[in-house]
């Protein structure tokens, strides 16, 4: 048991000393038998009850936390649900490059000939610029069955959390511009998408046009 | 137009986890993404580390444990935002994380029972649930169970309090001694808190059930 409390608060000071980033698992390699497993339990309940941290901007800068954040602000802000956190991750299980999965579904829907069409919808749906509501069930299915997804899966997550309010500063610009705030590159956006020429894929990934 | 106040960014760290997703809430009503942002980087900073840690406990790869962590803290945060989280942020937090570990596990069972199968990722969407959605079970979240059991079990409010600031906290058994007050030795933490592990020790052996 002496063990166990010497680890512990080993454990406990590398954790305060690393401003909480220090790794449990070599302290738990110190360990063996039933005193690895109540080591673990006891870091277990500190780490659920350390304060939170202070946000270090140097550190935040670039960071997975980074990634995360911006994930979470695209999904609260936008109007595609949880697509901002989900897709690239499950497009990274999936071992796809952007360009494979967006030729895959291209040629999913029959589409080939409009994959940069086809891309600059998708990228919007991982940017959380596209509304789910609109990407037909024929998106979803075929985009499920190249990550491994259900299309009602997809679909539910496309709808949680609820879509927010316009931004104060909606306008032409939000079209163009990314939840980070960094413009889209010009060759993704759609420009027959944004006016006129409404087409199938138009239809598929945004519904029937408004004016219809 | 909602009666948002943006607050200063060094404000925001001094705001608790609740009044953090309020304000960001607020700011979504008002539209105002970019104010969002740095209360929900306070918020992804202050915990991703602990929620890595955690996971790192249970799981055997780095990549999995920051990919269990990043799913855990984006639920807790998004489901405040569509009334499907429970109770206070950070209790809720580790509970999803809790169920994503036990996810991960079902998953990677499912995922090595059918490796013959093409379709190797269908049911990883599991994952991705939204919320608890059966007991729990497993190691991974028996032993954490054990120390709660085991501290509910202290009767004496003190002693509770000795585990909380020695064993779960940050102090050192002087100071734990010195803030519990009412006569507390140092010699007396250790004694509480050696007995208090020989208890989590006895429930993870006996299944639970042993008197305590």
């Amino acid at each position: 048991m002496a063990d166990v409390d010497r680890l512990l608060a080993e454990y406990k000071e590398a954790h305060r000393d690393s401003g909480g980033d220090a790794d449990p698992r070599p302290f738990l390699a110190r360990a063996s038998g039933p005193d690895r497993t109540v080591l673990s339990a006891l870091i277990e309940a500190y780490l659920e009850r350390a304060p939170r941290r202070e946000l270090d901007s140097a550190a935040f800068t670039g960071s997975a936390s980074a990634l995360l954040a911006e994930q979470v602000e695209r999904s609260l802000a936008g109007e595609s649900g949880m697509w901002p956190a989900i897709l690239p991750r499950l497009r990274s299980r999936a071992r796809l490059r952007r360009s494979d999965l967006v030729a895959q579904l291209a040629a999913r829907l029959g589409a080939s000939a409009q994959q940069e069409k086809v891309g600059a919808y998708y990228h919007q749906m991982e940017q959380g610029l596209l509304p789910a509501a609109g990407v037909s069930e024929t998106v979803l299915d075929a985009l499920g069955k190249i990550v491994g997804w259900s299309a009602d899966a997809l679909r539910r997550a496309g709808e949680m959390p609820a879509a927010g309010p316009p931004r104060a500063d909606a306008g032409a610009v939000f079209a163009r511009t990314t939840r980070a705030g960094a413009p889209m590159p010009a060759a993704e956006v759609p420009e027959s998408s944004l006016a006129g020429d409404w087409d199938e894929v138009d239809r598929l990934f945004r519904g029937e046009p408004p004016s219809a | 137009m909602s009666d948002f106040r943006e607050l200063p960014a060094h404000h925001l760290h001094g705001l608790s986890d609740d009044e953090l997703i309020g304000y960001t809430r607020r700011a979504r009503e008002a539209g105002r993404q970019d104010a969002m942002k740095p209360a929900i980087a306070v918020l992804v900073h202050g915990y991703r580390a602990q929620l890595v840690n955690r996971a790192r406990l249970k799981l055997a790869s780095d990549a999995d444990a920051e990919e269990v962590a990043d799913e855990a803290l984006f639920s807790a945060i998004t489901s405040a935002f569509d009334g499907s989280s429970v109770g206070e942020f950070r209790s809720w937090m580790h509970t999803i994380l809790s169920r994503r570990i036990a996810d991960h596990y079902e998953a990677r069972n499912r995922r090595a029972a059918t490796t013959e199968l093409p379709s190797e990722h269908v049911g990883d969407e599991d994952v991705w649930g939204r919320e608890p959605s059966v007991p729990f079970e497993g190691e991974a979240l028996f032993a954490r169970e054990c120390v709660e059991r085991a501290l509910s079990e202290l009767v004496d409010a003190r002693h509770r309090r000795v585990v909380e600031l020695y064993t779960f906290g940050p102090h050192s058994a002087v100071e734990a001694a010195e803030l519990a007050g009412e006569r507390m030795t140092e010699a007396n933490v250790h004694q509480i808190a050696s007995r208090f592990q020989r208890r989590v020790t006895e429930l993870l052996e006996g299944g639970g059930d042993t008197a305590g």
